[in-house]
């Protein structure tokens, strides 16, 4: 009864339609400003971009937090998911919702909670200053330190839970068996459990780097215009000086970086299916 | 080994759940400044924040946006959903690909070429921009989660639905629709999650007097130093919380995200 296809596009047809009239086509309107010059096409937007440091920085420092953020999910991830796979399944199920919810609360709140941690009447400066470790308050806020701690934080979850999903499909005799043998913990991490879980890895580290690379609100909040990353710089070049060229600039930036993560994804998806 | 597991654990569950309880107990501070500890515990920002005018006016319009945004996805997610799982539709993970791109490209600018490139040529009023906005992201979720429930679902009743004299609009509605309420239901409260606490998408298409909670509280901050972003903040997490249990309850959403 599903044979005709005529029916199939015109249920779907709609939403296509939709997406490429309302988000398509304006976007790709968008981008294409960064390769139209005064005289015709050429790549002279980005050379410009890149001939200043300040942006030289931003891409840089958006890059290394994101690498930074991977990184760390990564390690923390797996001592987490380890320990998660390791509980009863009641435990279990618990300890997964426990992940799950924050990825729901407004990233908004999530992040300002930073501030009352970090801020100079914080909960960190009260300590330091109560202990008498410093007579001054320390500037914690603003700092690229306190952008990696709220990004860690955001996007960790996204980790654990890839983590917890490939560590569940892992034979439960390989790791006894490398211990028999005669591996030790860290022989039977590096050369049984990661290989085995590298597919679980790549998806939770695409998704944790695509999210910091494109984040807003954290650098917005806990960065301001000092630790300025990808996101905040556009919003700042479009707010404060209407400036598209370089918008346009960096939307092709954050695209490719997005993309590059995504087609990663893809094969180790595929990859999971051989 | 076990313990040292479980000690890791208790600090990433800490790390992860810490900053909530803080600033709750923030939130719940009877002083005038942001601090922590609290000066003392009251209800008098937790009050206080209902009686706020904007944060009342932008709570407001996140919910009708996120309600209306989420309801026009489905309507356009569902049948392609459909459409794309039961026909052999030519160019099936083309078509796939292109509902999918929203989830791809960063929102901020998504939101930036809709202001620029629709919203300003043709004179668009800000909440148009918004839920046009909102409905492009929520697409993406609106396909995948249904065309999972879609999977689960024989299509052998569906046949024999048509055999038995249904037509298929009947069919439809009074086989197909019953069956995937639950998906349905559960993009639903996916949809509404995300563009309720959706920033990057609205940055540029809210203007002055209409704008949204999350980005209300954002351009608050700056000014605010009293406790009451942190009792909204507390709320609000108060609220995702109710709805993740609900869900998770009536639904498993687990399985859908």
């Amino acid at each position: 009864m599903f044979e005709d296809r005529r029916i199939g596009i015109a249920l779907a047809a709609p939403a296509v339609l939709f997406v490429m009239l309302a988000f398509l086509l304006p976007v790709g309107i968008l981008l294409s400003g960064s390769v139209t010059t005064p005289g015709g096409w050429g790549i002279s937007r980005f050379t410009t971009f890149f001939a200043e440091p300040l942006y030289q920085e931003v891409v840089w420092r958006t890059l290394r937090l994101g690498a930074l953020v991977t990184l760390a999910s990564a390690a923390i991830g797996y001592a987490a998911a380890l320990a998660i796979v390791d509980t009863s399944p009641a435990t279990k199920g618990r300890l997964v919702g426990l992940f799950i919810l924050p990825l729901m609360i407004s990233p908004v709140a999530r992040t300002y909670a930073w501030i009352v941690i970090l801020g100079r009447t914080g909960l960190v400066n009260q300590v330091v200053t109560g202990l008498g470790l410093s007579d001054e308050p320390l500037r914690l806020l603003f700092t690229e330190t306190a952008v990696f701690i709220g990004l860690v934080q955001l996007f960790l979850p996204l980790m654990v839970l890839s983590l917890v999903s490939a560590l569940e499909n892992l034979p439960a005799d390989v790791v006894p068996a490398a211990r028999v043998l005669g591996a030790n913990w860290i022989a039977v991490f590096f050369r049984v459990i990661l290989p085995l879980t590298r597919e679980g890895l790549v998806i939770g580290g695409t998704l944790v780097f695509t999210g910091a690379v494109t984040a807003y609100i954290t650098p917005a909040v806990l960065g301001g215009s000092k630790v300025l990353m990808l996101e905040t710089l556009l919003y700042q070049r479009v707010s404060v000086a209407n400036d598209y060229v370089s918008a346009s600039v960096i939307a092709v930036i954050l695209i490719a970086m997005s993309v590059a993560a995504n087609a990663l994804l893809k094969r180790a998806a595929a990859a999971r299916k051989r | 080994m076990r313990y040292a597991g479980h000690a890791v654990l208790a600090a990433v569950v800490l790390f992860l759940i810490g900053p909530f309880l803080v600033i709750a107990a923030a939130g719940l501070s009877a002083g005038d400044t942001l601090t922590f500890p609290p000066q003392g515990l009251s209800l008098k920002w937790i009050t206080a924040v209902f009686g706020m005018e904007n944060f009342r006016q932008s709570f407001v319009l996140s919910l009708w946006l996120a309600v209306g945004s989420t309801a026009l996805a489905l309507l356009f997610g569902v049948p392609a959903a459909y459409g794309l799982a039961r026909y052999p539709v030519p160019g099936r993970d083309f078509m796939r690909s292109i509902v999918f791109t929203p989830v791809i490209v960063p929102g901020i600018i998504a939101g930036l070429a809709l202001l620029r490139h629709a919203v300003i040529p043709l004179g668009l009023p800000v909440t148009t921009a918004l839920i046009l906005a909102h409905t492009v992201l929520v697409v993406p979720y609106a396909v995948r989660v249904v065309t999972a429930s879609l999977e689960h679902l024989r299509t052998d009743v569906e046949e024999a639905a048509v055999i038995l004299g249904a037509t298929r609009t009947g069919t439809f509605f009074r086989v197909v629709l019953p069956n995937i309420r639950n998906g349905i239901l559960a993009a639903f409260i996916l949809g509404f999650v995300t563009s309720f606490n959706q920033v990057p998408v609205s940055l540029f298409l809210t203007g002055p007097g209409i704008t949204t909670l999350p980005i209300d509280m954002l351009a608050s901050m700056e000014f605010v130093y009293d406790p009451s972003i942190a009792a909204l903040s507390a709320l609000l997490a108060l609220m995702s919380m109710a709805i993740v249990m609900i869900a998770e309850k009536m639904l498993g959403l687990s399985r859908y995200v």
